[in-house]
């Protein structure tokens, strides 16, 4: 079984104060696989996943692909093209919940009809149908989360970078972000992941990397089903991709 | 007290019988504020933009100085651009002194630092993670900035209300500018002035009362919509 890189990043390097956040790292992404970024409290990942979106400028980073190597500020339209960020507080935007997944069709403005036909599909697809008309900013953060996920989905993108995804979550509302995460990753995108609590995504991950002194250190393959306690009553089973 | 409330009936008279002279006065007002807000909002609300989500060297020093330009008085400003204009001035050769594009000149340079300055404030209450949801979503430069700006509408008509407000206004810049000729650079402020010194105070109220009713009915519709957009806490 072969593995397509969907996204390699090398020397990767960011400073904003002493010592530097990232020194010369790298980082490769496989199509379709699901990886869980581990690291202490400043350790970078944010920073990293914002660097890999396309949304924070390095102090230098090189991107790889088929024609050969680029860098960041070449490849930055590629990065957000490819790419979906999440918050760790989901922004919406002053308008309902249907408003906010508007704003992630796939622009020219198709027909509104079109429009409409996919908002519906994404309110179901997300289990949001019920909220459709409530005002996004009145929802709690699980329903943000969950549109926030709608809103990746309805734009299509193949990498989604989520940046501690289920924090400050009640046990039922991490559930359905959980399962609405497997339902991506079933349907081929690839997710990076950033959590404090590495054990709500065992089950989901492929592959787990820790960012320690600005590097990222070590790759933990081997991750246990058992021992994710959270995991949602149909999420399959661990489906390795990689052999690291 | 009599005086005045015969002056404030003549006033209103004058304006309801369609008085060429007076509706000149008014129509020549809102025509030249009109066109200087129009020329300033779009560069100075990029610029506002710029400030707010940028960083880059004498950031610091423009915000400082745009700040410190909402205080400038008007005849400075009429001043500077009568010594740049007038015939010996480095653009005497464009001959524009007591011409209605000189007070529009001097009224976009009253009007820009306001529209940059509370326009930045009002840009800074938007979160960086809008810019960025928009941009990750998709949207170009363009739109993510035009979804910013959406965020933060409310604020930015505000600026655009009080930046209209001060030149529709000002009187010492078109005074200096326009020259105050009839029926080609009177507006209302200089018209106000120059009734008041002759002692004519019924046209002087009748534009007064167009300037309160022009004032009450723009705040009046801004908070009108910011009624309606009033975000759920």
């Amino acid at each position: 079984m072969t593995h397509t890189a969907l996204l390699q990043m090398n020397r990767i390097k960011k400073r904003f104060d002493k010592p530097p956040v990232l020194q010369d790292t790298e980082i490769e992404l496989y199509a379709g696989e699901c990886v869980l970024l581990c690291g202490d409290n400043g350790a970078g990942k944010t920073t990293l996943l914002r660097i890999l979106a396309g949304l924070e400028r390095p102090d230098t980073a090189q991107v790889i692909n088929n024609t050969g190597s680029r860098s960041w500020r070449q490849s930055r339209k590629a990065l957000l093209g490819l790419s979906v960020y999440l918050h760790q507080t989901a922004y919406m935007f002053d308008g309902s919940v249907s408003d906010n997944l508007a704003h992630a069709l796939p622009r020219p403005l198709q027909r509104w009809q079109d429009s409409q036909r996919q908002i519906k599909r994404a309110l179901d697809w997300a289990g949001l149908g019920a909220i459709a008309k409530a005002p996004a900013r009145s929802l709690s953060g699980g329903e943000r989360q969950r549109v926030a996920l709608a809103r990746a989905w309805l734009s299509q993108a193949r990498l989604l970078l989520l940046d501690e995804p289920t924090t400050s979550m009640d046990h039922p509302s991490k559930q359905r972000t959980l399962e609405l995460l497997h339902a991506l990753k079933t349907e081929g995108h690839t997710l990076l992941i950033t959590s404090h609590e590495p054990v709500h995504f065992l089950a989901l991950s492929d592959r787990r990397l820790d960012l320690r002194n600005g590097r990222i250190q070590t790759v933990i393959p081997d991750l246990h089903p058992q021992a994710a306690p959270d995991l949602p009553l149909n999420v399959t089973p661990l489906r390795r991709k990689l052999s690291c | 007290m009599e005086n005045l409330i015969d002056a404030t009936h003549q006033a209103i008279v004058l304006l309801l019988s369609g008085n060429s002279e007076l509706w000149s006065i008014i129509g020549i007002s809102f025509r030249v504020s009109l066109s200087a807000i129009l020329i300033a909002t779009i560069p100075a609300l990029l610029t506002a933009f710029a400030l707010s989500h940028w960083q880059f060297p004498g950031r610091r020093l423009l915000i400082t100085l745009f700040s410190t330009f909402l205080s400038i008085p008007a005849v400075v400003v009429g001043l500077t651009l009568y010594i740049l204009l007038s015939r010996q001035g480095v653009l005497g050769d464009w001959k524009l002194l007591f011409t209605q594009t000189a007070m529009v000149m001097g009224q976009i340079a009253l009007c820009f630092p306001i529209l940059v300055a509370m326009g930045h404030t009002a840009l800074q209450s938007a979160e960086r993670s809008a810019w960025e949801t928009a941009r990750t979503l998709g949207a170009g430069s363009f739109r993510a900035l035009y979804l910013v700006m959406r965020e933060v509408r409310f604020g930015l008509l505000a600026a655009l209300l009080a930046a209209f407000g001060r030149i529709i206004a000002e009187v010492g810049s078109s005074m200096m500018l326009g020259g105050n000729i009839l029926n080609y650079t009177r507006n209302i402020p200089t018209a106000i002035a120059l009734e008041t010194s002759k002692g004519e105070f019924s046209q002087g109220i009748a534009l007064g009362l167009v300037l309160l009713i022009m004032a009450f009915s723009l705040n009046a519709m801004l908070h009108q919509l910011q009624g309606r957009g009033r975000p759920v806490s």
